[in-house]
């Protein structure tokens, strides 16, 4: 039996065997319970749901556009033209779709005016923000800094819808009358400020949509930047001071760097917002079809705010091309959408790499 | 006899002369003294009539259990309990016979010629280079390629250089806790203090970082006077000069490192060194 072995266990022991075999493995895979198991299928499907959703969403959305997409090439992100055509008319067919006779659409102004009113958005919110977390966090005495904080976060539960009625309402009219001619009129003919020239028009177009869009991403964008400042470890910062640093430098050199990162995240979640942002910006943006805005306070639209205001007159064309055309541009927007995110995920690690303080500190 | 007097008149003389040559020969033996400092949080006393002086160019340990308000007196001396709220101070300290609470003073002055290296090691989130012209640059003490040379300089005197010559513009996160502890050392000797606080410097570091940086604080003597927290009774014998005891917000006693350790006045100081109080 056991010849190598001198001293044999008596095996029919119930302990001696068990000594024998050692302490049972504890093999997950081996040995589940159904408490796990349900575990493993509850967490499996949790993180199956939201991948699901975004690909049957843009698969959706792709097989609507396609009709769209086949007549309009790519001719669509360049052209400014968007005719929907007679409704009434004549059906036509182009590669075999059938659509309304005149119809011809291009998203160029679309997208400009998302890309235009986001950035100048974001230009606003990130020093605002910046400095309100800056204030909140470092700057205030608590008994006023934690209202004003509530404040801000309340501000950003404040519906879109809301914002856009004051906007075009109180905010549009008033810069139209007392602030954009101010600045029309004392920014010199050169390039680039040129853009600040011309007619101011009556409140409703790309800066005021900027603005109204600034006001929606600030709460966003400052709540995140206070919540990383108050992450920051006090002993740097203690440094820095120790060291002869002033408040300013401080913050400009310790604190401001060691949540870069944060910020960068913090600022394309404001950016996801302010492109996907769609009735205060079909409110107060003018939503003019088919042109760029030609200076910094003309009309315009975005892919959102067009998408909502063409809905409707949409439904009525019997060839579903004008429908197609908007699913095209909604596939447009869910792509910016996810570049948006893919750019700042990519600008996040390369920032970090760096300088990230792991752990330490 | 008479050849021992004439030599003892020669090297007096040859001290008033070498005293004379002394760039602080008309500046106060103690770079740094308290009278009668009370030391209070809101309405709650930590630490209370301390008079003292540090002499220029000596190492003090400041030894005594937790809560004891060594830590606390050690950050008024460069003011960084100004800040934190309710703190209030009675009597005074002096630097170089002014108070540092003074009109004429100027706190981030002050904080140039008072450095501090804390419990931690804490760089700034700039590569290494930065970290340690960082205050340099701030205080416009040198610029553009002389902060090269500074660089070189302060790393070299903590013996970091051949560490991170390659890696100048790395991360200063990815060294280790001791190398991390002797950039921030390199750091605070870069903008020229004449006094350097250091509170538990080598808490967080292994034995041999610890010796690294003892040796460092030994060798910076007399240029330099340290005033060193510690928790490390070891190391309070090995690196300092004076030594003092401090137990529930007093200063219980405060002499020679040797004296402390070996003949201690106080029956609390006696426990203390030799570990029966913790």
């Amino acid at each position: 039996m056991s010849g190598d072995n001198p001293t044999p266990i008596e095996t029919s022991s119930p302990v001696a065997s068990a000594i024998r075999r050692g302490p049972r493995p504890r093999r997950i895979a081996a040995s589940l319970h159904v408490e796990d198991r349900l575990w493993q299928v509850a967490t499996r499907v949790a993180v199956t749901v939201p991948l699901l959703g975004l690909l049957f969403v843009i698969i959706i959305l792709a097989v609507k556009a396609w009709p769209a997409i086949k007549v309009n090439g790519p001719g669509y992100l360049t052209s400014s033209v968007w005719q929907v055509g007679n409704f009434y008319g004549a059906v036509q067919h182009t590669h075999g779709v059938a659509h309304p006779q005149g119809a011809v659409y291009g998203a160029w102004p679309l997208i400009a005016g998302t890309l235009e009113s986001s950035l100048i958005a974001i230009i606003i919110a990130v020093p605002v923000s910046i400095g309100t977390a800056f204030a909140l966090t470092e700057r205030l005495p608590k008994w006023i800094a934690q209202p004003l904080g509530f404040f801000v976060e309340i501000l950003a539960g404040i519906p879109s819808v809301v914002i856009g009625l004051w906007g075009v309402l109180v905010l549009g009219p008033f810069l139209a009358q007392h602030v954009y001619p101010v600045i029309a009129n004392h920014v010199p003919n050169v390039p680039v400020l040129r853009y600040f020239r011309g007619s101011v028009g009556y409140g409703e177009g790309l800066l005021t949509s900027g603005l109204v869009l600034s006001f929606m991403i600030v709460p966003i964008i400052a709540s995140t930047t206070r919540d990383l400042f108050l992450q920051v470890p006090v002993l740097p910062k203690e440094g820095a001071e120790a060291l002869g640093f002033t408040d300013a430098e401080v913050a400009r050199r310790v604190t401001l760097p060691w949540v870069r990162s944060g910020i960068v995240g913090a600022t394309m979640l404001g950016l996801g917002r302010a492109i996907g942002e769609t009735i205060a910006i079909a409110m107060v943006s003018g939503s003019v079809l088919g042109t760029v805005a030609p200076n910094i306070y003309g009309t315009m639209t975005t892919i959102a705010a067009t998408i909502v205001s063409q809905l409707d007159s949409s439904l009525t064309d019997g060839t579903g091309f004008a429908l197609s055309n908007l699913a095209e541009a909604g596939l447009l927007l869910a792509l910016i959408s996810i570049l948006v995110n893919l750019a700042a995920r990519s600008i996040v690690r390369h920032t970090g790499k760096l300088m990230a303080p792991v752990g330490r500190g | 006899m008479e050849e021992v007097s004439k030599f003892k008149v020669a090297s007096s003389a040859l001290d008033a002369e070498l005293a004379r040559l002394d760039p602080d020969h008309d500046r106060p033996r103690e770079v740094i003294a308290t009278k009668g400092l009370n030391l209070k949080f809101s309405d709650k006393t930590v630490l209370s009539g301390v008079n003292m002086n540090f002499e220029r160019g000596t190492i003090t340990a400041l030894i005594g259990p937790t809560g004891s308000g060594k830590s606390t007196f050690l950050r008024t001396i460069n003011r960084m309990n100004d800040r934190v709220a309710g703190f209030r101070h009675e009597g005074d300290v002096l630097l170089d016979g002014e108070s540092i609470w003074g009109d004429q003073q100027d706190l981030l002055t002050i904080r140039r010629r008072v450095g501090m290296l804390f419990q931690r090691p804490n760089p700034f989130p700039m590569s290494i280079r930065d970290n340690v012209v960082a205050g340099v640059k701030a205080h416009g003490i040198a610029r553009g390629k002389q902060l090269d040379v500074v660089a070189e300089m302060r790393l070299t005197e903590v013996g970091l250089w051949d560490a991170v010559k390659d890696r100048l513009g790395d991360s200063p996160y990815r060294l280790s806790g001791g190398q991390q502890q002797l950039l921030c050392l390199a750091r605070a000797l870069a903008v020229g203090p004449e006094v350097l606080l250091l509170d538990e410097p080598t808490s967080a570091l292994d034995p041999i970082s610890t010796e690294a940086v003892e040796r460092m604080l030994r060798a910076m003597t007399p240029a330099l006077t340290l005033i060193v927290v510690t928790h490390n009774l070891g190391q309070a014998r090995r690196i300092s000069d004076q030594t003092m005891f401090f137990f529930n917000g007093q200063l219980v006693e405060h002499g020679a490192t040797s004296q402390v350790f070996q003949n201690p006045r106080e029956i609390d100081t006696e426990r203390y060194v030799q570990g029966l109080m913790g």
